[in-house]
């Protein structure tokens, strides 16, 4: 692989977000609303008492951890690869010697920093605004990280191999649109899954969708028993690996589909 | 009569144009569906663990939601449409288009408000009304008057949002790139729920600044009982005067357009 | 004395543009503080325009041509100066003004892209309020010049860039406009097409008097349609009357194209040069020669004499050749 070229790529892609970076700051802006919409519901709901042992600042302390969690393991990047593949403009990058995963990954590096600089200090505001409270002891820190990681990596290549089904499909973004209404049911923003009624609940806990955003968050900010950790992580793993899988299988159909379909 | 004629002609031509893509009819479709599930799930969860939310019981929240896809699908109808073809990232103001629909001998507001139609949100006005209709199963009914009232605050509601977008739309005219629907998108999820659950200097905005609760909260309001003469004539005449501001502002921004532009 | 229809009197427009270096630190730079430079697009510029005339804005790019056509239209506030347009002040706006103007532009398109140019038409009939009479009259007329017949019922994105602009013509002439702006209406068309529109706009043009302003970088266009030129160059007017004119401004000499008998002219070499004759180039028997336009009959009389000529003509140089050295080398 061409590391180097890799690398220049992400550093060029980086300073021209920069320069437009208000265009990306008001990205993250709209993607911070949906979880601070629940978040002040469930306040509201909680009055000055408690639901499922939540409090108002429990809540809240959930919440922002979200919206961090919820930035950093989004990738708009999927949906860019849709339109790059209907509009044909794959063939400029599979002109370079370079992968094109690199292509991907330079907007994906170079987007979650400039989000961060508008979020981290977005948050930081609503933690004055709304005193959260978060208990973190730090054996947890670390596990929080792994899953954060494979959280990124689960949403990631999710979207990115139904990104690829554009080979095929020339709407396959409507499939990302659906991921996207899934995860906001289902990955904890709507609600901490502990308070989902029971079948939502189980649904919660098989799909692939609370492993890229609610996970980590209810590691730092729930009492998660061992044992369920445990069993979170190893299914966050799994789906990880069927991801992985999935996008591998996709992506080589996918490539020679497109050599032979335009001639 | 003439406004009218332009206008069936600016319906037809939209339709023309959306019926040459049928594919996005079922994407368009499941867009609906989506929001609709995220819409009712959402108020269902809440629900499942309270009765009552800052006084909102859940059919009066349903009732909520719906006038929420309601006002959405007016949006959807023209207006969003309208000023998205003129601001729009690749639309009008961005490649230059914007000349011709200067050199038009029409009113350029007029023009830049009504010449797209999205016929398609018609789905979404019967979902929403749908949801609202659903939501009186479990409680009484509004009575005539109520509906003649929630009417009319629903029209002062449209008429808020119409104005909120042409300043947002306005402020493209400052920096090409403002994703304005974007930003009113996020804001529109406000109004989901009563502006009452907000905190205090979240609902001084949403009242006073950009007033998202005059789009759904009031209009709920006269649907689930609660709503006043006074509420409904200041509900009126808050969306005249911000009407009035806006189309100020987009003067303003026509009027910069012309001078700096090359 | 009548007043002209356009009328441009000391015209200027200035821009501000941010500038910005290129660079990780400049980028960061520009966060805090832009900078900005006055851009002169148009410097005082003043010209009139009669009713029927069709006159041609040429000049290099970022001359500042088009931003004198769209101060013209109504669709940039000057900086200085004065401009009317049968009467009213471009910039004003009214919806009276705007009937009597139209505009093509060859890079970009008035018309709806998914659907017909039909049914994009009936919506500006709709909105220049022509009577249902004249709008089919027009129509047919300009259906018939552009031999477009087939054209009306297709898509948009469907139709080819030459057959687009037919359409863009249609468009830009229903209502009939006193004044039609074009806008390098032939960019990017077949030499064909190119020319049937440029015999398409004189058509108009003497049909319905209407007066036309147009750009282009396409010296075919302005030669064939433009009897009156205006030169552009780093915003100021440079030359206004006719292209031939600027032809002699700027190169006052001829080129002398000669052919000598061959067998004759190798043995004998080269004859003696007449005065003021320079030679350009010499391939066997063929020569081209150079002289100032006064000296050409005496240059022509001498060589006639001297030499056994086969063949001999006199000619101006290529309009090309000349415009290049305007637009690098401006007037001197």
């Amino acid at each position: 692989m061409n590391h180097r070229g890799g690398w220049a790529l992400i550093k060029r892609t980086w300073m021209s977000w920069i320069q437009d970076r208000g265009f990306f700051f008001v990205l993250a802006f709209g993607w911070m609303i949906p979880p601070l919409v629940a978040l002040f519901a469930w306040m509201a709901a909680a009055g000055n008492g408690t639901i499922a042992g939540m409090d108002r600042r429990a809540f809240a302390g959930y919440y922002l951890v979200l919206v961090l969690v919820n930035q950093l393991t989004y990738s708009q990047t999927n949906w860019t690869l849709g339109d790059i593949i209907r509009e044909g403009m794959l063939d400029s990058w599979l002109l370079r010697p370079l992968s094109p995963f690199y292509q991907v990954l330079s907007s994906e590096v170079a987007g979650k920093v400039v989000y961060m600089v508008f979020v981290i200090p977005a948050t930081g505001l609503l933690a004055i605004l709304l005193q959260p409270k978060v208990d973190i002891s730090p054996s947890r820190l670390g596990l929080f990280l792994l899953a954060l990681i494979l959280a990124w990596g689960l949403r990631f290549f999710w979207g990115y191999w139904l990104a690829l089904i554009a080979f095929w499909a020339s709407r396959a973004d409507a499939l990302l649109a659906v991921q996207d209404s899934l995860v906001f049911l289902l990955s904890g923003v709507v609600a901490p899954i502990a308070l989902l009624s029971p079948s939502l609940q189980t649904a919660a806990i098989l799909l692939p969708f609370r492993y890229m955003v609610g996970f980590p968050v209810e590691i730092l900010t729930r009492p998660l028993s061992d044992e369920i950790l445990l069993q979170g992580l190893a299914i966050q793993i799994a789906w990880l690996m069927t991801a992985l899988l999935l996008t591998r299988i996709v992506w080589r159909a996918g490539i020679r589909h497109y050599a032979s379909a335009r001639g | 009569m003439r406004p009218f004629h332009l206008i069936y002609r600016f319906m037809k031509a939209s339709f023309q144009e959306e019926a040459a893509y049928r594919v996005n009819f079922y994407i368009r479709l499941l867009h609906s569906l989506l929001n609709l599930l995220v819409g009712v799930v959402g108020v269902g969860v809440l629900f499942y663990q309270v009765q009552s939310l800052q006084g909102w019981s859940y059919s009066q929240a349903m009732a909520l939601l719906g006038v929420y896809l309601l006002i959405g699908s007016l949006r959807g109808l023209f207006i969003g449409p309208s000023l998205e073809s003129l601001a729009g990232l690749g639309r009008e103001i961005w490649t230059g288009n914007f000349d011709f629909t200067l050199l038009r001998p029409v009113d350029t507001q007029f023009l830049v408000t009504f010449r797209q139609w999205r016929f398609f949100a018609l789905v979404d006005l019967i979902l929403g009304i749908g949801v609202i209709t659903s939501s009186f199963m479990s409680s009484t009914p509004p009575g005539l008057l109520d509906v003649v009232a929630f009417l009319f605050a629903l029209a002062a509601g449209t008429a808020v949002l119409y104005a909120i977008l042409l300043i947002f739309t306005s402020l493209v005219f400052w920096g090409p790139g403002f994703l304005f629907t974007w930003v009113f998108d996020a804001l529109f999820q406000l109004a989901r729920y009563p502006v009452g659950i907000y905190p205090p200097w979240l609902r001084f905005i949403l009242t006073w600044l950009i007033p998202v609760g005059m789009m759904t909260t009031i209009p709920a309001e006269f649907l689930t009982g609660s709503g006043s003469l006074l509420l409904l004539g200041s509900s009126l005449l808050t969306s005249g005067l911000l009407v009035l501001a806006a189309s100020l502002i987009f003067h303003r921004a026509l009027r910069r357009y012309t001078s700096a532009s090359s | 004395m009548t007043i002209p229809l356009i009328r441009v009197d000391h015209l200027s427009k200035v821009f501000r543009v941010p500038e910005r270096e290129p660079g990780l630190k400049a980028a960061m730079r520009a966060l805090f503080h832009r900078t900005y430079r006055q851009v002169c697009a148009v410097q005082d510029i003043s010209f009139t325009i009669g009713e029927g005339e069709i006159v041609g804005l040429i000049g290099p790019n970022g001359a500042g041509k088009t931003t004198t056509l769209k101060i013209l239209a109504g669709l940039l506030y000057p900086t200085s100066g004065e401009v009317t347009l049968a009467g009213y002040i471009p910039w004003q706006r009214r919806a009276a003004f705007l009937n009597q103007i139209g505009m093509v532009q060859g890079n970009k398109s008035q018309l709806l892209w998914d659907i017909p140019a039909m049914d994009s038409y009936h919506v500006l009939s709709e909105i220049y309020r022509i009577p249902m009479r004249q709008f089919k009259e027009t129509l047919d007329e300009l259906v018939r010049l552009l031999q477009m017949e087939d054209l009306l019922t297709r898509p948009i994105r469907n139709l080819s860039l030459g057959e687009r602009m037919k359409c863009e013509l249609v468009a830009g002439l229903l209502h009939r406009p006193k004044v039609l702006f074009l806008d390098e209406p032939t960019l990017g068309l077949d030499v064909t097409t190119q020319n049937r529109l440029r015999l398409f706009i004189a058509e108009y043009n003497r049909r319905f008097g209407a007066c036309i302003l147009l750009t282009s970088h396409y010296m075919a266009d302005v030669e064939q349609l433009c009897p009156r030129v205006i030169l552009i160059h780093n915003g100021q007017l440079l030359h206004d009357g006719a292209l031939q004119g600027l032809a002699e401004r700027m190169a006052p000499f001829k080129l002398i194209r000669v052919t000598l008998d061959g067998g004759v002219a190798i043995n004998r070499g080269l004859p003696q040069l007449p005065e003021g004759a320079e030679l350009l180039e010499r391939n066997e028997n063929h020569l081209i020669l150079r002289c100032s336009r006064s000296a050409a009959p005496v240059v022509t009389s001498c060589l006639l004499s001297a030499c056994p000529v086969t063949d001999l003509t006199v000619e101006d140089p290529p309009i090309e050749a000349v415009i290049d050295q305007v637009y690098r080398e401006g007037i001197a």
